[in-house]
This record gives structure tokens, sequence and C-alpha cells, in this order.
């Protein structure tokens, strides 16, 4: 634990300090103030328009700068041969991996939360904070972000390209949005080996409709609602890390 | 006794570029040993296999044959990486991060108590001379600061064997004589040293034994009696023992 405990600190703050991670969280608050100056075109539901649009933008940004850290960071610590050092000190390599990880969702965590609070006190301005649907939500979006990690990270190890482990993470995102529409055409396909294939690209994709706290606003029991997103979120996460512990210690640096 | 062994090692590269595959020849059949407490340095042309050597020692790569051991284990062992120290021959550390925070990024990886480890990396830092920079970015230091800082990670943890990957490439005349100071000190605390390099001067000056790498293979060994006293006798046994593999000719000067 405590190797894990020090790459996680280190990864903590290297993020902290780069520019790109600062960028990412002042173009999120621009995007909250800029919602809540287009709110006014909903003249009786201001505050589900800051709500709806704050929720977004935070979902937009935790997203794009969790696939664009996590595709890079295993990746450029090979290019740049920092990887060298670390891996010849007594540290296993699903250690270090897990130290990178969990370090970098923390950095994007607090990138959100900070636009998380802006946001509430905008909605408190607004006076409007439905404060256990917004929790809900809040699971929802670290939930998403935290599985595209994971997704992003084994892509970078098996794919070794940035760039082509970002267009594929891009892919399995807008896929993971349509799981039940593939699982239905499946069904109706006539050809056995296209419902597999589809089968296995519904099944390979994050299904995002466990994690949509729209719909589980309605929903009867939000506890356990959230219980099933967070089992759903620790099931898949730990698949793609298991996967990607698997191909790192095969590497040869 | 023996601290590391390779024994028949050979290791090939092989990469595949639009469905052609290239092999080249890294090792090819590799025995060297090196006793407890002894300098041995490895000497060879660009494309000897020197780095591929050490990288098999530290478990960076695998052998594709032959059995490599440290401290009597086969590697790759978590516990033996414990007990060895490695400065790569550039260093590989982490810019954002200040000299302080490497050396204690190291010393937490290297299992030094949290207790012990501010007092242990403040004195690391005092002994390679750079208390007054370390808490800079390593962006902002110079060539010679980051090899000190690379020496500091591979000495925090007090190791029993220390491998440097050509220590003295690229440094000025007086950081090279500390660097030689700094192995000969490590010899008089009983470790055991073994080093790269292409230079020759440096290596007679400090070293027990050294192996001649060409092509993978270890073409000779000698020992200190061999060249101590005779004025040139390693350069001629390194001339004569070495082929080039890197497909360059000589400089023709008529």
């Amino acid at each position: 634990m405590d190797t894990i405990k020090a790459v996680f600190d280190y990864t903590l703050r290297e993020h902290v300090r780069s520019r790109a991670w600062l960028s990412a969280a002042l173009f999120g608050l621009v995007l909250l103030g800029a919602g809540a100056i287009a709110s006014v075109l909903a003249v009786n539901e201001r505050g589900r328009m800051v709500l709806d649009l704050g929720l977004a933008a935070i979902l937009a940004i935790g997203l794009v700068s969790m696939v664009f850290l996590t595709v890079r960071l295993v990746l450029q610590e090979i290019e740049s041969r920092a990887v060298f050092l670390i891996l010849t000190h007594p540290v296993r390599r699903w250690h270090y991996l897990l130290g990178r990880f969990f370090g970098t969702l923390a950095a994007v965590a607090i990138g959100m939360a900070g636009m998380g609070l802006v946001h509430w006190l905008l909605l408190e301005a607004f006076g409007w904070a439905p404060a256990g649907s917004y929790a809900l939500a809040w699971v929802s979006i670290l939930g998403q972000v935290a599985l595209m990690g994971a997704l992003a990270l084994l892509l970078s190890l098996a794919l070794t390209s940035e760039a082509a482990a970002m267009a594929f993470s891009v892919f399995f995102w807008v896929l993971g949005h349509f799981t039940p529409e593939l699982r239905y055409i499946a069904e109706r396909s006539g050809s056995g080996p296209l419902r597999g294939l589809i089968l296995a690209f519904a099944r390979a994709a994050p299904d995002f409709s466990r994690l949509d706290y729209a719909g589980a606003r309605h929903a009867g029991t939000p506890a356990a609602w959230a219980a099933w997103a967070v089992l759903y979120v620790l099931a898949y996460g730990t698949a793609c890390l298991a996967l990607s512990a698997e191909l790192f210690e095969q590497k040869e640096f | 006794m023996k601290v590391l062994a390779l024994r028949g090692v050979r290791k090939v590269y092989r990469r595949s570029h639009l469905g052609r595959l290239t092999e080249t020849v890294g090792l090819d059949g590799l025995d060297l040993e090196v006793e407890r407490g002894e300098v041995f340095g490895l000497l060879g042309l660009n494309g000897s296999g020197k780095t591929t050597a050490i990288k098999l020692l530290m478990g960076l790569h695998l052998p594709t044959c032959g059995t490599v051991e440290v401290f009597g284990k086969p590697v790759p062992d978590i516990e033996s990486l414990a007990r060895i120290g490695y400065a790569p021959e550039a260093a590989y550390l982490n810019r954002a991060l200040t000299g302080r925070e490497n050396i204690r990024l190291f010393a937490a990886l290297s299992r030094i108590p949290a207790c012990e480890r501010e007092a242990r990396v403040l004195a690391m830092l005092r002994r390679v001379g750079l208390e007054r920079g370390m808490d800079q970015r390593l962006s902002e230091y110079s060539k010679g600061m980051l090899q000190r800082v690379s020496l500091a990670q591979a000495l925090i943890h007090e190791p029993e064997l220390v491998i440097l990957d050509e220590p003295v490439t690229g440094l000025d005349p007086l950081a090279i004589k500390e660097v030689r100071a700094l192995i000969l000190w490590l010899k008089g605390k009983g470790k055991s040293v073994l080093f790269s390099s292409h230079d020759i001067s440096e290596v007679e000056k400090v070293c027990d034994r050294i192996g001649i790498l060409s092509g993978g293979r270890l073409a000779r060994v000698m020992t200190q009696e061999e060249w101590q006293g005779r004025p040139g006798a390693l350069e001629e046994a390194f001339a004569a023992s070495v082929t080039r593999t890197d497909g360059v000719g000589e400089i023709r000067l008529d």
C-alpha cells in the first residue's frame, strides 16, 4: 500500500501543477457562468436550466480531462523513460498502475469538486438547490468519469498510441449510450456472426443507462439506484484495471 | 559469493512494421558474473549490449533464452530490487517535481520507513551537493544537477549492489572526478559496483575487473593486475577484442 500511496501522491502533485488541468477547470467555470447567463431564456425554469447546464458542463470537462490525462498517463512515462526508475525499485507493476490511475482520478475529482461548489452557489442564488438529486447526479458523473478513465487506460496500453486510444475512447463513449439499442438490434439480427459482433460491442462498451441520473430522479428508490450504479462502476472499472495490469506486466522497456 | 550472474543469455528484439518482422540481436550468449565487494566495469562500443545486459539485470527486459540471477534469485524479483541501486545513462526523472520530492518518492518506493525518510532524504541531498537547489523543480536543473539526483535516488536506500549505466558520459572533468571518487567510496564501504562505460581511462582507474563486450558476447575478462603499471595495455586489449557491429566504417585520413 505504501508504494501505491507514493505513486498516487506524485501523480496527484504532477497533475495539480499542470497548466492543462488548471485551464480545464477554468474553462469549466466559464461554462457554468455561461449556463447561468443562458438560463435567462427559460423564464419560469431558470433554476432547472442552471442545474442541467451546470451538470452537463461538469460532466463534459471531467470526461475530457480524465480521458486526455489517462491516455497519456503511462505512455508518456514510457516515452520519457521516467518509468525505468520507478520500476527498478521494489514496486509491483500493478501498484504503479493503480497509483497512477487513482492519482489522476483524484486530480480530476478535485477540479470537478471546485466546479461543483461554484455550481451549488449559483443554484443557491437562484433559490433552487435540491440536495438529494444533486448528490445522485454527482454519483453518476463521477462514476462515468471513473469508467471512461479506466477504459482509456486499458485502450492506451493495448493500442500503445495516444491518438488511437483517444479515438477509441470517444467511440466507446458514444456506443455506451446505445447499449440497450445495440442489444435490441442484436436480438433482431438474422445473421449469427453479426449478432455475436454487435453483442460483443454492447458488452465491451460501458452501459451508461445504468448511470443516467436524469432517469434516477424518477426512480422509486434512489438509494438502491445509487448502490447499483456504484456496484456497476466498481465491477467494470476493476475489469478494465485488471486487464491493463496484465498488459503492463508483459511490457518490456 | 556472486551478487549477479548471467548465463548463456541471448536477447533478440523483434519488431514488426507493416507486416515485416525484423530481428536484432542485443546479446548473444552472454556469460558474466560479479563477486561481492568488487567493482566490475563493462567496456564496449555502442550497440555492444552493455545497456541491454543492465536492463536484463533490472528486470526491464526478459531474456530470450538463458538465465539472469541477482543475489542468487532469478530476475525479476521484487525483493532483490530492494537491494540494488540503479542509475541509468541519463536522468530519467519526473521534471514536474522538485529534487527533494523526487528523492522522497524514491525513498518511499525503496521501503524506507516513514519516520526515517525525511532525515535520510536531506542527508542524501547534502551528500550529492544539492542542499541549495533541492526545492527547485527539476525542469530548472542543469545536466550535472540532474545526474546528481539520479545518483541520489540510486543510493538513498543504501543498496548492496550499485549498477551505473555510463555514469560519466557527458559530464565535465570535475564531475567525472567526483563520480570516480564515489565509486571508490562505495567500494570502501564493501558495496559491489557494476558500471558500463566507453571510457577506458576511467575504467582502469577504479575497476577490480573489466569485461569487454563485443557483438553481445563477453570477448575478454581482465583483472587489475593485467593492466596496472602497463600503460596502454587495456586500450590494446580493447582494440584487439572488439569489432564494429553497427555498420559504421573507420574515419579515413588519406
